[in-house]
């Protein structure tokens, strides 16, 4: 595997990975700023329209004929929330030439696409296509209606809109129904303009095949935007509140959701990444053997970390009558760890797991794409190898530390309506 | 008994092994990667719900849900848990039970030979008690509970019950609380002994791996089995279905439909070449580009979650639309619009061949994905099939085959429309 990154531009980056086990490429312009609530939904819109159509292939119809005749390329857009940031990109992949039956230029002819949705949008006059906005917005408004499709994700954002009330995090990072509903032709075509502008600006490739067009299709791009980023900060705590709040919600469920958001002021990252594993992350971690196995509490149980607003987060499906129960139980679970009742088991059993995934990193095109752009927003670029390292010099006493930095800061309850 | 398989359109290849046990070993070593995926299946799932034995005179008729029960009690040794032996190595453990096959999985990129030796030790070693299946009740029970909350399954198995008068098929796959109330020890152990024999299982794996060392493995831990001539039977199945359409209110916020024809049921080489044809209709009723889609899409009917999936297995075989809308009714009346269209004016040549170099692409894709290849050649052999067959199919398939598949499979009568909609605010 070969890896470079160069700055092409005023805050743009360019990542390249050459690895020749893959069959297939993947190019990714990430875009990142300050998440606003008023212009979410704007710029999740501009950014679904450029992978849609573009000057050349004017319709959805059209550019999706041309993909498909390029051996099923895609081209997606994507907006996703970091902390109090917005992420927004468009992402494209297509299969090696050699791979190709008759001889087609299908890099060639996804970099002229790539660039075309990226740079000349179907635009006129300041704002995009009616007709294509209008379909976007009414992606949106699917998007936005769906979200309590799915029970264990529409409890963990409510859990985030009651943990980080009044922060950008508690926003979702394509706005709501009456943002959408503002938003206009002209309104989304300047949120795109204003990301290009403003945004700082990562692009990865990772492929087999080294390709110099990458690159200087990027640069002639970015070349005629004016550029005046704005910092983006990518660490932003969230301030615990004074008493644990409980805000619990009735819902035609079977299942209730318990979602706990814990706060930490430590910058210990290894050490409380490690301390997620142990807690709730495997299939022998405290959580899974004691909340589900020993006791039957739950069906799931699990936790994840965000350094970036320095939060634990817990959530589990659990039956109505057992969920005071299982509180008890997560949180007397966390109290073994604060008094250092991890045992050496749990620490190998840990750095084997977090070896293992981290060796996995550069088999996958996305991964290794994911992976490069998440250490740039830590602030530090390094190996798999050297991060593992890092976790390898965790005590036992940083983990405590660790778990006793965390205070509960809130509840969020998914409860059935009918076993009131 | 060793072969090694390869695939003339992409140069990919694997090795196949008929072990003296009477497992069948496919090892895929993949240069350059650093992951390992290893699949231990065997062809069991929520459908083989009545079997027999050669030596057995009775058929016995087993709860709905107990593939996927024993799935979950296969994970407790007799003296410890399974997970406790891979935490101690670093590898993720996992399972899954289907309709009609039960895998036992780990993932790792250090150990592999220590962790190959959990997977072929646990799995051949059931150890059942009563105590433990009672225990099992509850988290399976809150397991049901969480799919029930799951729209995309209840339109499934609400489409499903519509289609199949007596096929397992149209039952949960873990169940009811009441089915698996009645599993015992007993049964457990009945069903261990006429599936999980190694004459009807597979082990796949792929990635950094040596297939001397994984064979030396699998002579040290494999025990050799009879093959005591197990016979799977299903309930009489009519090709007509129980009705064509059912409404459930949810709370959801988007509405969703499920639309699957059922198909007359094909297996082996047949169900492929099938499978392939019918996920090229499934290209052209879905086709971004089609003035169909299009029309759809400007009157707000459908939105991009409008997708197709092709779902077979042993005695069932439907090919589905599904998606978010509110106009499900309208939608029905498109798709079969553009099926007579399709029928009475041929297929497009032109955009037959764009489907199938996309099609061709994903292929040659999985097999650059370990866990993929994992996956592929341990489907392909429970499906007696070889794991590149797919692809090379896929080159023979000509546009008249799809019209026939279209003509002949696609008619009204056997189309079911599944919703779940919207409750009113």
């Amino acid at each position: 595997m070969k890896y470079d990154r160069i700055e092409i531009g005023d805050k743009i980056g360019m990542t390249t990975i050459i690895d020749e086990k893959f069959k297939s490429s993947l190019l990714t312009v990430r875009f990142i700023i300050p998440l606003d609530k008023k212009s979410t939904s704007d710029n999740a819109i501009g950014f679904s329209i450029l992978s849609d159509a573009n000057s050349q292939h004017k319709t959805i119809a059209e550019l999706s004929e041309v993909l498909s005749e390029l051996y099923g390329s895609s081209i997606s857009s994507f907006t996703r929330k970091r902390g109090d940031l917005q992420i927004l990109g468009i992402t494209s992949s297509w299969l090696s030439n050699r791979y190709a039956i008759y001889g087609e230029d299908i890099q060639g002819g996804m970099l002229k696409i790539f660039s075309d949705c990226l740079f000349s949008p179907n635009a006129a006059d300041g704002a995009f296509d009616d007709e294509l906005f209008t379909i976007e917005q009414k992606e949106l408004f699917d998007r936005i209606e769906a979200e309590l499709n799915s029970k264990r994700s529409y409890a963990f954002a409510r859990a985030a809109a009651v943990a980080f009330r009044d922060e950008p995090a508690a926003n979702y990072s394509y706005g709501t129904r009456e943002t959408a509903e503002a938003s206009t032709a002209a309104s989304a075509y300047a949120a795109y303009r204003h990301i290009l502008e403003t945004a700082v600006i990562e692009a990865s490739y990772v492929s087999a095949d080294p390709d110099p067009k990458i690159e200087e299709m990027l640069r002639k791009g970015f070349a005629a935007v004016e550029r005046h980023p704005l910092p983006v900060q990518f660490i932003s705590r969230s301030p615990l509140k004074p008493e644990p709040e409980t805000v619990s919600e009735d819902f035609d469920v079977r299942q209730c959701k318990m979602v706990l958001t814990l706060k930490t002021p430590s910058e210990d990252i290894y050490a409380m990444k490690l301390l997620s594993i142990i807690l709730g992350e495997t299939a022998t971690s405290k959580l899974f053997r004691n909340v589900r196995e020993k006791l039957s509490l739950c069906y799931y149980c699990s936790c994840s970390v965000s350094m970036t607003k320095g939060t634990l987060i817990i959530d589990s499906g659990v039956e109505r009558s057992n969920i005071e129960k299982a509180k008890a139980e997560i949180l007397a679970q966390l109290d073994e760890a604060c008094r250092g009742e991890i045992t050496d088991e749990e620490i190998n059993s840990a750095l084997l797991y977090t070896d293992n995934a981290l060796c996995q990193i550069g088999d996958t095109m996305s991964s290794y794409s994911g992976w490069y752009f998440e250490r740039l927003c830590d602030g530090e670029v390094l190996t798999p190898q050297e991060i593992f390292s890092r976790y390898s010099s965790v005590t036992r006493e940083r983990l405590t530390e660790a778990a006793k930095s965390l205070k509960l800061d809130s509840v969020y309850l998914m409860l059935d309506k009918e076993a009131k | 008994m060793k072969e090694i398989l390869s695939s003339s359109h992409t140069g990919d290849s694997c090795i196949h092994v008929k072990h003296k046990s009477g497992l069948d070993i496919y090892i895929a070593e993949m240069n350059g990667f650093s992951s390992i995926e290893a699949i231990f299946g065997t062809k069991y799932g929520s459908v083989n719900t009545m079997f027999r034995n050669r030596d057995d005179k009775e058929y016995t008729v087993v709860p709905e849900g107990i593939a996927h029960f024993l799935e979950h009690k296969l994970f407790e040794n007799e003296d410890c848990e399974v997970f406790e032996l891979y935490a101690k190595t670093g590898a993720s453990g996992n399972a899954y039970t289907s309709f009609d096959k039960t895998c036992y999985t780990f993932s790792c990129s250090k150990n592999y030979q220590e962790n190959l030796k959990i997977l072929l030790d646990f799995v051949q070693k059931p150890f059942f008690t009563q105590e433990s299946v009672d225990k099992e009740l509850g988290i399976i029970g809150q397991e049901i509970q969480m799919t029930n909350d799951n729209p995309e399954w209840r339109v499934m198995f609400n489409m499903l019950g519509c289609m199949y008068h007596a096929h397992p098929v149209r039952i949960d796959i873990a169940g009811t609380q009441e089915s698996i109330a009645q599993i015992t020890p007993e049964l457990l152990y009945k069903c261990y002994d006429s599936f999980y024999n190694l004459n009807n299982m597979v082990l796949s794996i792929a990635g950094n791996v040596k297939a001397d060392e994984v064979l030396a493995i699998c002579d040290e831990y494999l025990r050799p089995c009879e093959d005591k001539g197990l016979e799977m039977v299903f309930p009489e199945e009519p090709d007509n279905i129980v009705k064509r359409e059912i409404r459930e209110k949810e709370n959801v916020g988007a509405s969703i439909f499920n639309l699957g024809w059922k198909c007359r049921p094909a297996s082996g080489m047949d169900r492929l070449k099938k499978n392939i044809a019918a996920a090229m209709a499934g290209e052209f009723l879905t086709d971004v580009s089609s003035e169909m889609y299009q029309k759809m899409l400007m009157e707000g009917i459908i939105n991009s979650t409008f997708a197709y999936e092709v779902f077979s297995g042993d005695g069932f075989f439907s090919l589905i639309i599904s998606g978010e809308s509110e106009e499900s009714d309208s939608i029905r009346e498109n798709v079969i619009r553009e099926v007579k269209r399709f029928i009475s004016e041929g297929i497009p040549e032109k955009d037959f061949r764009r489907f199938q170099k996309g099609m061709y692409a994903g292929l040659v894709r999985e097999l650059n994905n370990v866990e993929m290849v994992a996956t592929v050649m341990s489907g392909a052999h429970m499906d007696g099939l070889s794991p590149f067959d797919t692809i090379d199919r896929l080159a023979e398939l000509t546009p008249q085959d799809v019209l026939d598949f279209m003509s002949s499979e696609l008619s009204d009568d056997k189309l079911v429309l599944s919703v779940i909609e919207r409750m009113a605010e």
